[in-house]
């Protein structure tokens, strides 16, 4: 039923964008004068609702394609595999040079994968790995992203009763993010893990209800809680706040939400590790460009004005990245970026949050960046 | 008259010598035998976890915690059996959590401190209305088409389920919206969201002496008008423990102590000293709201013309109808307060997670339906009975959390519930079958 009713939905939206595209693809490609003039780069979001991608990541994307002179066409498959199949295939036929795919699943996405690279257009793994070498992947160095959780909570709390809340059990970046955390965890022998769980749909009512149990199994004794992201850690928060404890007890999350910041401001979270994605977006468009022109997977580079925050490691040029499934795809892998008291400015002097969000509630002298 | 009351009095004990003597006392004492076996069943359950933890789970703060757990699903499931008694469904539930609690955390985070200032007193009230009536508004339109026009409620919610989840997302365009207003964010519970140990006796005491008056005012009234009474042994046996049962979880939420780390810093703040075993907590906001809940929808529901006319429908919607009473009413009316009730749970759960984010309220339309029918009510229609549905929710919450507390993943706890639910019901429908 709801299938149904979406696959309508979206052959509608995708008739109407491309009839938008229409009138709007001709009068930009007059202004373009660079070497991606009137290219076409498809993108196949998983899930459009997620306030991220509509923020940052397609704004990003359309920015550097259209300062190539290309165009950008889009189609949301609302966090269905089958939806996504059916979405590239209108891809392909509305004739896109280059797609970014950012895959509900890295398995279930194959078979468009492979339609894509037999009518020769090139693909970009966004965000989420796809097992095939034919597409080239753009994202952030996840297992990091769980190292920098440990390492700052390690470092302010290096030994006592640690509770980890993971994300979906099905979702492979939950126990990428634990992978990450081990080596930290393990440097210090006087820490012990008293709670640890996943959580359905990383759902915050979820986190809440694991916290509760946790605390009340321990006397309320723990001392760091190590949240894999922003969205749980609402509910971790809320649980210590209710037994007094939250201010006191440091919480990591990642994704830089609104609330995470601020609690980062009001000193109720230790991190929130970020992604920024105005950067991977930019990376997406500028390598989306390369690719529709022809370069090979091996030779593409990322953009050469990423800042510190994000630049990856490895440098400009494409690396070998080795999935779980055993396969070498060639990648850009950036940086992410551990969000705290000493570096809250980064988020608001790009743009990712306004002042007044992070500030909301901070009495006066305790920040710096909300005076 | 008095004749036929002793009649009456006299009927069960001559009726009753020959079959079982526990159905006897039972009957007797007027218990619904299926709310005696979910009691039984809750007992078990907690005993078993106690077991598995040599005692630990029995502990006040993991009884007080399974109880704030369960109220969000409680409150919406006393509203889902009377829709499902009256042979409708809504399976919109947990969107319209969703957006109602969306809305009150946009209210007070973004909307109203414009408009009065971050720390107005009134802020929470005002959120609360709004909300409230937002919720009225969603479920007497849903209500509407399905009463008057009549597109069937199954239809009409699944469309609800899709829309509101949607709608939710409009509100923020997706973005978790945190804190809330400290005032309502007692509803949800916690030592500072409770009220008190002196308050939780208050409230015990007078709870015992209303269940006293209860009980002798509808003596009086049977047999005014010639009903059968129970026994004096069995009324005796029935407020005496009764009572028990309410002062026993006043003490239990009264042994529950604040946090000394938090007993410290309120004690600093309101110049009070802690008395030497520890603060008591008492009963949470969230409780008083289920208890309070509770008896007005069981009045509403055994009590008022309106309840009636729903059991009625659910028994034969035909001749209910030809009896002259307004039915399509009657069924928009139980959609409205449906969307009341949701309202108010989502300021629990808005109020526990002290935000609200886009997946909040999901899944909940199944947890609240398997609610009101492990407590017995019937997909046919008719039947199911309020403090039922209320038990139901705390079995499965009692699971949930005891599942998570001996440290079972996520994924095995689902299995649990699942098989859980199939077991209850499979029960009951046996059970019902060898009644007739």
């Amino acid at each position: 039923m709801r299938r149904r009713l979406w696959v309508f939905l979206a052959l509608s939206a995708v008739l109407l964008a491309a009839c938008g595209d229409d009138g709007g693809g001709g009068g930009g490609g007059d202004g373009g004068a660079t070497g991606g003039e009137g290219l076409i780069v498809g993108i196949s979001w998983n899930n459009y609702a997620q306030p991220r991608w509509a923020k940052a990541d397609g704004p990003a994307i359309i920015e550097a394609v259209e300062a190539a002179g290309g165009s950008v066409i889009e189609t949301d498959a609302n966090d269905s595999s089958e939806q996504q199949l059916a979405d590239v295939d209108s891809l392909i036929a509305q004739g896109a040079d280059a797609l970014i795919i950012l895959a509900k699943d890295a398995a279930a996405i194959l078979p468009a994968v492979q339609k894509a690279t037999e009518a020769g257009i090139p693909v970009i793994g966004y965000d989420r790995l796809i097992e095939d070498t034919n597409a080239f992947y753009i994202t952030f160095n996840n297992e990091q992203v769980g190292t920098i959780m440990a390492e700052e909570v390690t470092a302010v709390v290096p030994e006592g009763n640690y509770a980890i809340v993971k994300g979906h059990s099905a979702d492979p970046n939950a126990d990428f993010l634990r992978g990450g955390m081990q080596p930290a965890l393990d440097a210090h022998p006087g820490i012990t893990i008293v709670c640890e769980d996943y959580n359905d749909d990383w759902a915050t009512e979820n986190a809440r209800a694991m916290m509760d149990a946790c605390l009340a199994a321990n006397n309320n004794e723990i001392d760091a809680v190590i949240s894999e992201n922003d969205s749980m850690a609402t509910g971790v928060v809320a649980a210590l706040d209710a037994v007094g404890l939250a201010g006191t007890v440091p919480v990591t999350g990642q994704d830089g939400d609104d609330p995470a910041l601020n609690r980062v401001a009001l000193g109720t979270q230790l991190v929130s590790v970020w992604k920024d994605a105005f950067a991977l977006g930019q990376t997406a468009g500028e390598v989306a460009v390369q690719l529709a022109e022809g370069v090979a997977l091996a030779d593409v580079t990322a953009p050469d004005d990423l800042q510190d925050h994000v630049a990856p490691e490895a440098g400009v040029d494409a690396q070998l990245f080795t999935t779980p499934g055993g396969l070498d795809v060639y990648s850009i892998v950036l940086k992410p970026t551990p969000i705290t008291l000493d570096n809250i400015n980064l988020v608001v002097d790009l743009g990712w949050v306004t002042q007044d969000i992070v500030c909301a509630g901070v009495s006066a002298g305790t920040v710096e960046i909300c005076g | 008259m008095t004749q036929v009351s002793e009649a009456a009095e006299v009927t069960p004990t001559e009726v009753e010598k020959e079959p079982k003597s526990r159905g006897n006392l039972l009957r007797a004492m007027e218990i619904d035998f299926r709310v005696f076996g979910m009691v039984l069943a809750l007992a078990v359950i907690l005993i078993g976890f106690g077991i598995k933890t040599n005692g630990r789970f029995l502990e006040p703060v993991n009884m007080v915690n399974l109880a704030v757990q369960s109220v969000s699903i409680s409150i919406i499931a006393t509203g889902m059996t009377l829709i499902i008694v009256s042979r409708n469904i809504d399976l919109s539930v947990g969107s319209v959590v969703g957006v109602v609690s969306m809305v009150y955390a946009q209210l007070m985070h973004t909307w109203l401190p414009g408009w009065i200032g971050f720390d107005h007193p009134l802020m929470w009230v005002i959120a609360l209305a709004v909300g409230i009536a937002l919720g009225a508004a969603i479920g007497g339109f849903q209500g509407f088409i399905i009463a008057y026009i009549g597109v069937p409620s199954f239809i009409v919610t699944l469309g609800g389920l899709l829309a509101f989840r949607g709608a939710t997302w409009v509100v923020t365009r997706g973005v978790t919206i945190s804190p809330v207003d400290p005032t309502f964010k007692l509803l949800g519970g916690g030592p500072e969201g409770s009220i008190g140990g002196t308050a939780s006796w208050i409230v015990g005491v007078f709870v015992c002496i209303a269940i006293v008056l209860f009980l002798v005012m509808n003596r009086r009234q049977r047999r005014r008008f010639g009903f059968p009474v129970r026994p004096m042994w069995a009324e005796t046996v029935v407020g005496v423990v009764s009572c028990g049962v309410v002062l026993g979880l006043i003490w239990l939420f009264n042994a529950y102590k604040w946090p000394e780390a938090l007993a410290q810093r309120h004690a600093e703040e309101t110049g009070t000293t802690i008395p030497p075993g520890g603060l008591p907590a008492g009963v949470p906001w969230p409780v008083m709201l289920l208890i309070g809940v509770t008896i007005v929808m069981t009045f509403v529901a055994t009590r008022r013309r309106f309840g009636r006319y729903v059991y009625s429908i659910g028994g034969n919607p035909e001749a209910t109808e030809l009896a002259g009473i307004n039915t399509k009413w009657t069924i928009m009316k139980t959609f409205i307060l449906i969307g009341v009730l949701c309202a108010i749970s989502a300021a629990v759960a808005t109020a526990r997670l002290d935000g609200a984010t886009l997946d909040l309220g999901e899944g909940y339309e199944l947890y609240v339906i398997a609610a009101a029918v492990i407590g017995g009510t019937s997909f046919a229609g008719g039947i199911g009975t309020i403090p039922g549905a209320v038990l139901g929710a705390l079995v499965m919450s009692s699971l949930a959390y005891g599942l998570s507390f001996i440290g079972l993943s996520s994924p095995i706890q689902d299995i649990v519930a699942g098989i859980v639910l199939i077991i209850a019901v499979g029960f009951d429908t046996i059970n019902r079958r060898r009644k007739v």
